[in-house]
């Protein structure tokens, strides 16, 4: 018989980290929440000067013009994931379920 | 963890290709091998690389005000080794850096190199250390996991204090411990939490598909069967 610990440990921990999300937003109105890609880049700029902007490409790269396509195709990365997780998980219990 | 695109200079991007591309040849030649003995072994490697397209995708926030994506390889590291994880972290850093922006094509080697190379290598390492040990399998799930997760940062911080196309501080020394801090610190809860996550997962593998496990002799039955009856 199994028991369901580790499903109440994995809700607890999400829980938790969602705490600490809202106390951390809550104490400081201004924490931007920055990906820590684009900190480290702004480090690396501003210790030569530099606007992140001047910094050139070495190969030249498609940008999504804005935020909203960026986290359409973001949506689109996580969706492809889903999908494969889903479709497997559907076949073994099929499997399972006709022995 | 991505370095983006003209952050490294050209020297560095190239050393770092110049690791990747034969781990991914070779992940690619395994693939075959594993996929072409088993064809049950497919649907295992598509929940596999599919948690690392989905948690990749997911930018969470850290305790720090910044925020920051899981690597989701530790499953694919356990099922299928760090080589075969290096072809599915290719594909998904390839995509990234065509469409999102996120990565760069000169910087993708130095990203294989952190987050499908040295973060699964650390894991698979770790795999191997528990695996015939006592340890519950669920805890080297979590184990395996946060550790790639996390090693696959300090990798990246390394990296940019090394070859950043400017030095972020006067020496490599105080550079490391300030990419430390921007990335590894702050990665710490996510790799907790992503570790917990995918250990579940794994759960509801051994329950619906104990066959495939043992037959890729991922772990041995007495520990499977010891891991279906509790939790």
């Amino acid at each position: 018989m199994h028991t369901y610990r580790l499903e109440i440990l994995t809700i607890v921990a999400i829980a938790a980290f969602c705490m600490v999300f809202l106390y951390t937003s809550s104490i400081s109105r201004d924490t931007a929440f920055a990906g820590t890609d684009s900190i480290a880049a702004a480090k690396i700029s501003g210790s030569s000067g530099t606007s992140p902007e001047k910094i050139q490409p070495l190969i030249p790269q498609w940008v999504p013009p804005s935020g909203e396509i960026e986290s359409t195709l973001f949506g689109l990365q996580a969706a492809i994931g889903g999908g494969f997780i889903g479709g497997v998980f559907g076949y073994w219990i099929g499997q399972k379920k006709n022995g | 963890m991505h370095i983006m695109e003209g952050y490294l200079s050209p020297q560095w991007c190239i050393i770092w290709w110049i690791i990747a591309l034969p781990c991914v040849l070779f992940g690619i030649y395994r693939l075959k091998h594993i996929t072409n003995a088993d064809r049950e072994a497919l649907p295992l490697l598509g929940v596999t690389g599919g948690f690392i397209f989905l948690l990749s995708s997911l930018k969470l926030p850290t305790p720090f005000g910044s925020s920051s994506h899981p690597t989701g390889t530790g499953l694919s590291v356990i099922c299928f080794g760090p080589w075969i994880t290096s072809v599915v972290c290719a594909i998904v850093l390839l995509f990234q850096a065509l469409f999102l922006a996120h990565g760069g094509l000169s910087t993708l080697g130095a990203n294989v190199v952190s987050m499908g190379i040295v973060g699964p290598v650390v894991g698979y390492t770790v795999y191997r250390l528990l695996r015939n040990s006592p340890v519950n399998i669920y805890i080297t799930v979590f184990l395996v996991t946060a550790l790639a997760d996390l090693s696959t940062y300090i990798v990246t911080s390394f990296q940019l204090a090394l070859g950043a196309v400017h030095p972020a501080t006067g020496n490599v020394g105080s550079s490391v411990i300030l990419f430390l801090g921007i990335f590894a610190v702050t990665q710490i809860p996510i790799a907790i939490v992503e570790g917990i996550v995918l250990a579940l997962v794994f759960k509801y593998i051994v329950l619906l598909k104990p066959t495939i496990l043992l037959r890729l002799k991922i772990f041995s039955e007495a520990k499977i069967n010891a891991a279906r009856g509790d939790d």
